[in-house]
């Protein structure tokens, strides 16, 4: 029986597992990817003072400090079921049964897919996967592609494509079907796409600084698009279909008005050998549900997730979540999580001092300030959204505790 | 306040069934359901009409009828709900078995059902992938699949363009009765419906159905697990096949010890497989009462696997993708109830069809509608009648 | 065909020297570097359909490249099902995609 078991390798995953080794818990991390790093991997943008944030080498630099402090770590393993023990947790993996005192859920998010006509096709791949093709693996994901979906994910990986000598010809939006919903209306992108302007200032300033509402904004959109580095961002133009028999060969667009219907007569084939789908992220909370955790569907954080404190503590005892199963946020958001919830699991099991205790406060503290200067912002309201969730886990506990 | 002939409770198989069979009859029938269409044991169960798990008497003879049925509703309903007679292969593991299996074939076959023994060579020749050491087996012909889920909504279509109204999401709360005791109305979250005739089709869920008007329904919930293979190309078996103890772990009287490890032999399981039409395979079977809990316990999925794994070593290179459970409607005699209650006059139960809801669903709601409409109904259902619960208490 | 490595970039460097390696996708043999999983090191050699669907024939290849999607799965050394995306390769590996050739029974 060990102290924590993580499940998830990424930045919320390996931050707990440093703060609890750090106070003498026994920890072990297991990921179902070959390498830990989790989303870390790949990621790769700069920062306002044009320094490169390089997530592989961030993620090594955790994983050597996680490693030092003698936490075992396994890749290629996966977790099939849980099961609440008198003594603890039981996590079924596919390297056996494992059993520890507390559990940490680190399993982060999953791209939401979007499937258009032609999206079985090999070639087409989610924006993650190409990211991960042309980062981790050093391999292109082809050479000259096209990206369905506008938002956060689809222009920063698709600058980081370009870094690998990939071509992206443009960036559209999705056909307009039940999933897609406001992914393929340009008036709801052009708002998220406002939420960029940090990775692009000069050229998001030029179109979205002209205008005073998205709305307007949408509807004086060049047709063509405008350029961020290159890459035509095209708010007015739909991916109507991916054609290809074999694999992918192009994609058919069409012209679309401000509110997302197809303009007659204005389609044309774009030639690609790939193309990436950007659906957006949703939190990654099976294993949540599979142990019985109580459940909020909070469309800021993206989508159901499970209900916690701000101590990271799920409604379970001894289950504890961090990172983007509690909401989709940065990495830098995640990591700090993740020490929260190292610090409150070292503290259930009865080995902080004092002092320690206040460490949780401030990391508590932490997060928030991370998440108020996080250069990337995926949804509007996260920080109000959070605070009602903790609000209801409060008078949860508040209840079971009178009762 | 809308007004309806016929009020059908629950929209799984059976009162998907009975409230298209009713409006056939031209009647204006509500089918009124808490969540949405085949969202309990219809979703939640394996895909199979079978004659070869029932004792002889009136379960075969009734299940038999029901069996021909589909091949009319294939026909008759728009919807596909992939139906095909496949048949179906019971295999027997030890010769102790297959002397049961032997009797139990003479009976169903002096019945007139179509149905023999296979020897172990035949077993392979039908199936090439089982385990070669294997006593024996029964062939019927008649066993049937199809798809559950569909089914129900091959019948609520249909029904929708006979005038069949449905009131999903609809949570009935409470039946309301005049000073006469008779029906009056539905009472539901989300409004209340007119009407002197109820059918209780709520499955496991009918017992509360039956408390709104002080009736007691021993229906208790018998949970199942499956296990569902990945897709694959190999024909791992070409229709279902179940090891003969299937039949003996349904009965309790039944008495008879396989030579099973503690695991199988405490989670009640044995091994059934069949083919879909989405090339995955479902794995099974097992029987407990565990109230309404319907996770997948993993002990219960490695006792399923192990069992599987005697009989079709194949499986060892397959992955189990997912599991799910659900309950079927269990009563202690193992008939279902098709009748009146005579107590409470136009409250009907078409319910505790155990793990025959699917197989028994056309011949239930075409019996419901000739008991509503008056006519003699195709069997001799005394057997099946409320009645023989003493115990009931009207109020 | 232009090379699909990335070996020079901008900010991550060039990629290092990694140990050749030959892994067999239906029977053919392609050169892998230890690091790579299946599917990156068969798109770096060009093949993109890892199977065919089991009821449509269609061809299917990587979609989301970290284990969720369950769409590149492929038969590793003749039995067991696995995701090509989780597999890092090893000289000798024999890889089959799932789909059996037309014509050939089991």
């Amino acid at each position: 029986m060990i102290d924590l078991l993580i499940v998830g390798a990424g930045p919320a995953g390996l931050r707990a597992a440093i703060a609890a080794a750090e106070n003498g818990l026994h920890v072990s991390i297991i990921d179902e990817f070959v390498k830990p790093g989790g989303r870390l991997l790949g990621q790769l943008h700069e920062e306002p003072d044009g320094s490169w944030v390089n997530g592989v080498e961030e993620a090594e630099r955790m994983y050597h400090r996680a490693i030092q402090l003698g936490v075992e770590i396994s890749t290629g393993v996966s977790v099939y079921d849980l099961a609440e023990t008198p003594a603890g947790w039981s996590i079924y993996t596919t390297d056996g049964v494992r059993e520890s005192r507390c559990l940490l859920l680190a399993t982060g998010a999953s791209e939401t897919p979007i499937p258009i006509p032609g999206w079985t096709l090999p070639g087409v791949m989610s924006i993650g996967a190409a990211q991960v093709m042309g980062n981790v693996h050093r391999v292109k994901p082809g050479h000259k592609g096209v990206v369905i979906g506008v938002n956060v994910l689809s222009v920063a990986i698709a600058r980081e494509m370009q870094l690998c000598g990939v071509t992206v010809d443009r960036i559209v939006l999705p056909a307009h079907n039940l999933i897609s919903a406001d992914a393929s209306n340009p008036e709801k992108m052009m708002e998220s796409l406002l939420r960029l302007s940090h990775l692009a200032p000069s050229s998001l300033m030029k179109i979205g600084g002209k205008f005073v509402s998205p709305k307007l904004a949408a509807r004086f959109y060049p047709r063509n698009g405008f350029k961020i580095w290159g890459i035509p961002i095209q708010l007015r133009k739909t991916a109507l279909e991916i054609i290809g028999e074999e694999q992918v060969r192009g994609v058919r667009i069409a012209a679309i008005s401000a509110t997302g219907s197809v303009i007659p007569g204005t389609e044309e084939i774009v030639d690609a050998d790939f193309v990436c789908i950007a659906g957006g992220l949703t939190p990654m909370a099976e294993l949540a549900a599979v142990a019985g955790c109580r459940f909020h569907y909070v469309p800021q954080l993206g989508g159901h997730v499970p209900l916690h404190n701000e101590r990271m503590q799920t409604t379970l005892k001894g289950l504890y979540v961090a990172g983007n199963i509690t909401g989709v946020e940065s990495a830098k958001v995640a990591g700090a999580q993740g020490r929260v919830a190292g610090l409150s699991i070292a503290d259930e099991l009865g080995v902080l001092s004092a002092a320690g205790k206040e460490k949780i406060k401030e990391a508590v503290d932490q997060t928030v300030h991370t998440r108020k200067h996080a250069l990337i912002q995926f949804n509007q309201g996260i920080e109000e959204a959070r605070h009602a969730l903790y609000t209801e886990f409060q008078q949860l506990t508040d209840k079971k505790i009178s009762v | 306040m809308e007004s309806f002939d016929v009020i059908v409770i629950g929209a799984g198989v059976i009162g998907s069934s009975v409230a298209y069979h009713l409006v056939k009859k031209g009647l204006d029938v509500a089918l009124i359901e808490k969540g949405g269409i085949a969202a309990g044991t219809s979703s939640r169960c394996d895909a199979v009409a079978l004659i070869c798990d029932k004792k002889p008497g009136i379960d075969t003879e009734i299940g038999y009828a029901s069996i021909q049925l589909f091949k009319q509703l294939a026909q008759e309903l728009s919807v596909d709900f992939e139906f095909s007679s496949r048949g179906s292969l019971y295999v027997c593991e030890t010769e102790r078995e297959l002397e049961i299996a032997q009797g139990y074939v003479a009976d169903q076959v002096r019945d007139g059902y179509d149905m023999r023994m296979v020897d172990p060579h035949e077993l392979l020749d039908i199936e090439p992938y089982l385990a070669p050491d294997l006593a024996g087996g029964i062939w019927t012909e008649a066993d049937s699949s199809m798809n559950p889920y569909k089914l129900c909504y091959a019948f609520v279509e249909e029904g929708k363009k006979l005038g069949l109204k449905v009131f999903d999401y609809h949570a009935v709360s409470e039946i309301q009765r005049d000073v006469q005791g008779k029906i009056e109305r539905v009472v539901t979250d989300r409004g209340t419906f007119k009407t002197r005739k109820i059918v209780n089709c709520a499955g496991v869920w009918s017992p509360k159905i039956a408390g709104m008007v002080g009736i007691e329904i021993p229906i208790v919930p018998r949970k199942g697990i499956v296990l569902i293979t990945e897709k694959t190309s190999k024909q791992i078996t070409r229709q279902k096949v179940h090891e003969f103890g299937y039949m003996l772990s349904k009965f309790e009287d039944i008495h008879f010890k396989r030579n099973v490890s503690e695991l199988v032999e405490k989670h009640n399981v044995a091994f059934t497989i069949e083919p879909t039409d989405a090339h995955n395979f479902l794995v099974g079977g097992h029987r407990a009462f565990k109230g309404f809990d319907i996770r997948s316990e993993i002990d219960v999925m490695q006792a399923i696997a192990e069992r599987a794994l005697r009989f079709l070593p194949v499986l060892r290179d397959l992955n189990c993708i997912r599991a799910y459970a659900g309950v079927r409607p269990w009563v202690p005699d193992h008939l279902p109830i098709v009748s009146e209650v005579e107590e409470v006059p136009g409250f009907f139960i078409a319910s505790g069809h155990e793990g025959d809801g699917i197989s028994m669903s056309p011949i239930t709601g075409k019996m419901v509608a000739q008991l509503i409409t008056g006519e003699p109904t195709d069997f001799n259902i005394d057997k099946l009648n409320f009645s023989r619960y003493k115990k009931s208490n009207a109020v | 065909m232009k090379s699909m490595r990335v070996q020079e970039h901008p900010i991550l460097g060039n990629s290092e020297k990694k140990e050749a390696v030959t892994i067999y996708f239906d029977g053919k043999p392609y050169t892998a570097y230890t690091g790579d999983t299946v599917a990156s090191a068969l798109l770096a050699s060009g093949v993109r359909t890892l199977r065919k669907h089991e009821e449509t024939a269609s061809p299917r290849g990587i979609y989301c490249n970290i284990g969720h999607c369950f769409e590149c799965r492929v038969q590793l050394n003749g039995s067991e099902t696995v995701r090509a995306c989780l597999t890092t390769v090893a000289d000798g590996m024999y890889v089959t995609s799932l789909t059996l050739p037309k014509g050939a029974s089991i």
